[in-house]
């Protein structure tokens, strides 16, 4: 009686699998466990997830460390993906020109004229003069309305900025009725003396004049050379409920281009792209350099730092940095919400940016390094067997239902990766960049999100808005209902649904801006993926040829992305489907599994 | 015939004046509206009473200087927001709370630094 495992390691989860070789020669699948990667895939590192991993799986089996006859490590893809994000526009605002927020409760509806006075220096104001009132923080309401009151028959107020979340308070006291800004954080930096125009939209409506530049012309009166220099003001503006512009000599704002650089991919033909050319032109130029060797960036620009930064990441595993190429890359165009610099109450403009995921590819992975170590550390027989694409395709064929030849997706972490298996026993694989961290990348940068966890969490649970204490409105439109009464911190907030519990999302978001954001990230990275990596290995690079799917890897197990894929590959008629791994596994211990298979067929007892 | 109006229900038993003038605030700048009866019983007792006779389905009970906020349905006791001895913004919050709490909108804090 024999106790072998089979170790997987990939981007970003470390799977184990356990069987027994009885004496007969029939072979059990006993356990099977997974744990997230310690460190970059194939370096020393790796051994601290293997050994916990393990452990849960002999435990799950009911055996003991010591009862272990011998580890089975796969020869991991020297491949490593790796992501990026660069935005490729930046918005700054000179001199304080305008305020563009969403406060929850503006007062007063409509636009108004006039210049900045501050209240503590309204008995300077003048007769004649249209004025628009600043009022900071430490005046309350009572203060401020009797303090404009007291004026309102000498001065012309026409509108109001405050500090505070007090509008609404305000107006109820004023004795004229004038729209009231609130909830600005930077007061202080509002310039007093100059003209200004402020809107107010009316409830469930966004502001009209100010973010249209003849409007703002209209208003402040600008001549055309003006209203031009007005009009990224008035771009970042739409769909703002309150704005106030202000009309400052030099202020303005200003759309940057940063200089992103060139990627140069040298392969059969030397291509060069422009990173502000977009994702699709720089996919087409990948395309069109056909078999790359490397891939480089413009030194001293964002790109060129940024390709060498992932080179960097990769030179702990191997020795000399010649070694490492980048062999494939996907670009994914996005926009991210950046907060402007220069603004006043926190204003954020949607700026350009692009993902790019990298492959990077080394001479080999010191996966020997490993299994020494873990020889050294279990006092077991350690050996690096297979590759992982075969061991993937030997484990994807245990899934009730197939046939050679297979095709296997393996969609993971850092790496989309396909393998064709023949009935003759020829592999063909590929590997793609970018997988699931692309994805949480793109989430994480689209919503703006503080957290790449919670960009995690929304990427692999549904949605839900907590509408009443007792019942929660799901994101295709069911509503589910509670006995208990839902923890009021979660009320009126959109929550995920984890398997355990309800997790906030912090940042003010409605659900169906998540959910789109969520289905279009994973619609970019995997559906395009799959088509370009099953292509790459079709017989005669016909998508047609190949019978069926099997989708394995992290990703697969994703409660959308394989009928993302499924339907997308229906057009060629292809069975496409979740893998079932051992018919109990799901997608997942797809090489583990391959690795204990492979030592039966070794015929190693 | 006698006509609710759809009012944040507040019921006080010798309610600490400043405190209330901040809860009625935080409910106005929301701009919902709110009625203020004198009542007799405990905290959990007023909060309770006050959001089942509520006919948004929310209410407020103050005994002195401690506040409970509480939504229809909810067992007695089991307070969505409970203050003793607050300071003002938490008073503030609370109000803005019961009529965010109509609104459907996700609640302020109430407790931690301003």
């Amino acid at each position: 009686m024999k106790l072998i495992a089979g170790v997987d390691i990939g981007n970003s989860t470390t799977e184990v699998c356990v069987g027994m070789m009885e004496e007969n020669g029939e072979f059990h699948f006993l356990s099977s466990a997974a744990r997230m990667t310690t460190g970059t895939k194939g370096t020393l590192p790796n051994v601290h997830g293997i050994k916990a991993a393990l452990s849960e799986a002999l435990d799950r089996a009911g055996v003991s460390p010591e009862d272990l006859d011998g580890v089975r490590l796969n020869e991991a893809a020297p491949v490593i993906g790796d992501t990026a994000m660069e935005t490729i526009t930046e918005t700054i605002i000179t001199e304080s020109s305008m305020i563009g927020h969403n406060p929850s409760t503006p007062a007063g509806a409509g636009d108004a004229v006039g210049e900045l006075l501050f209240l503590e220096h309204l008995q300077r104001g003048k007769a004649g003069i249209p004025y628009l009132i600043v009022a900071g923080r430490q005046f309350s309401y009572e203060e401020i309305a009797s303090c404009v009151n007291d004026h309102i028959q000498t001065l012309d107020i026409r509108g109001m900025i405050l500090q505070a979340d007090e509008a609404v308070l305000v107006e109820n006291r004023l004795e004229k009725k004038i729209p009231i800004v609130d909830e600005v954080r930077h007061i202080d930096r509002v310039p007093e003396g100059k003209m200004a125009a402020i809107e107010v939209a009316l409830p469930g409506t966004t502001i009209r004049m100010l973010s249209n530049p003849y409007g703002i012309a209209t208003l402040l009166r600008l001549n055309s050379e003006e209203t031009r220099m007005v009009t990224p003001i008035a771009k970042s503006l739409i769909g703002k409920r309150s704005a106030v512009v202000i009309r400052t000599p030099n202020g303005n704002v200003r759309e940057n281009i940063l200089p992103a650089g060139e990627l140069r991919f040298h392969g059969e033909t030397e291509q060069r792209i422009d990173i502000d050319e977009g994702a699709d032109k720089i996919m087409n130029a990948l395309e069109s350099a056909g078999k790359i060797r490397d891939i480089t960036g413009q030194e001293h620009t964002n790109i060129g730092n940024m390709l060498r930064r992932i080179r960097r990441g990769m030179e702990q595993v191997s020795e000399e940095e010649s070694d490492i190429e980048i062999t494939d890359l996907l670009a994914v165009d996005t926009l991210a919400p950046v907060e402007i610099s220069g603004s006043l109450a926190g204003e954020t403009c949607m700026e350009k940016a692009v993902g790019i995921a990298a492959m990077v590819r080394t001479q080999r992975l010191p996966m020997r390094q490993i299994a020494d170590a873990l020889e050294k550390e279990l006092h077991v027989h350690a050996v690096v067997a297979g590759v992982e694409a075969v061991m993937a395709s030997l484990g994807a064929l245990t899934t009730p239902g197939t046939r050679l030849p297979l095709a296997i997706l393996d969609m993971g972490g850092g790496s989309t990766d396909a393998a064709i298996l023949e009935e003759d026993g020829t592999v063909r694989t590929t590997h793609q960049a970018g997988a699931g961290e692309l994805v949480t990348m793109l989430i994480q940068t689209e919503l703006g999100l503080h957290s790449r966890v919670t960009a995690e969490q929304i990427k692999r649970y549904p949605l839900g808005k907590v509408e009443s204490l007792f019942h929660l409105r799901l994101e295709n439109g069911s509503m589910q209902f509670f006995e208990e009464s839902i923890d009021p911190r979660y009320y009126g907030h959109v929550v995920l649904l984890t398997p355990e519990k309800m997790v906030k999302i912090e940042e003010d978001l409605p659900m169906e801006r998540i959910l789109e954001v969520r289905q279009e990230a994973k619609k970019k990275v995997f559906v395009k993926n799959a088509l370009r990596a099953l292509r790459r290995v079709a017989p005669d690079h016909n998508l047609r040829k190949i019978p069926n799917v099997v989708l394995v890897g992290g990703s697969a197990e994703d409660f959308e992305i394989p009928e993302m894929l499924m339907e997308a590959l229906s057009e060629y008629r292809i069975v496409c489907g979740r893998g079932n791994i051992r018919g109990t596994e799901g997608a997942r211990n797809a090489v583990a599994t391959g690795l204990l298979l492979s030592y039966i067929g070794d015929g190693n007892h | 015939m006698v006509v609710n109006k759809p009012a944040i229900l507040i019921y006080g038993k010798d309610p600490d004046q400043d405190f209330l003038k901040e809860i009625l605030a935080g409910i106005e700048e929301e701009g919902v509206l709110y009625s203020l009866e004198e009542a007799e019983g405990d905290l959990d007792t007023l909060a309770f009473e006050a959001a089942n006779a509520s006919m948004l389905g929310c209410g407020i009970g103050i005994t002195g200087q401690r506040i409970a906020m509480q939504m229809y349905r909810l067992p007695k006791g089991h307070n969505v927001f409970e203050l003793d001895t607050p300071r003002f913004w938490q008073c503030r919050n609370l109000g803005a709370n019961s009529a965010r709490a109509v609104k459907k909108m996700p609640f302020k804090p109430i407790t931690g630094e301003v």
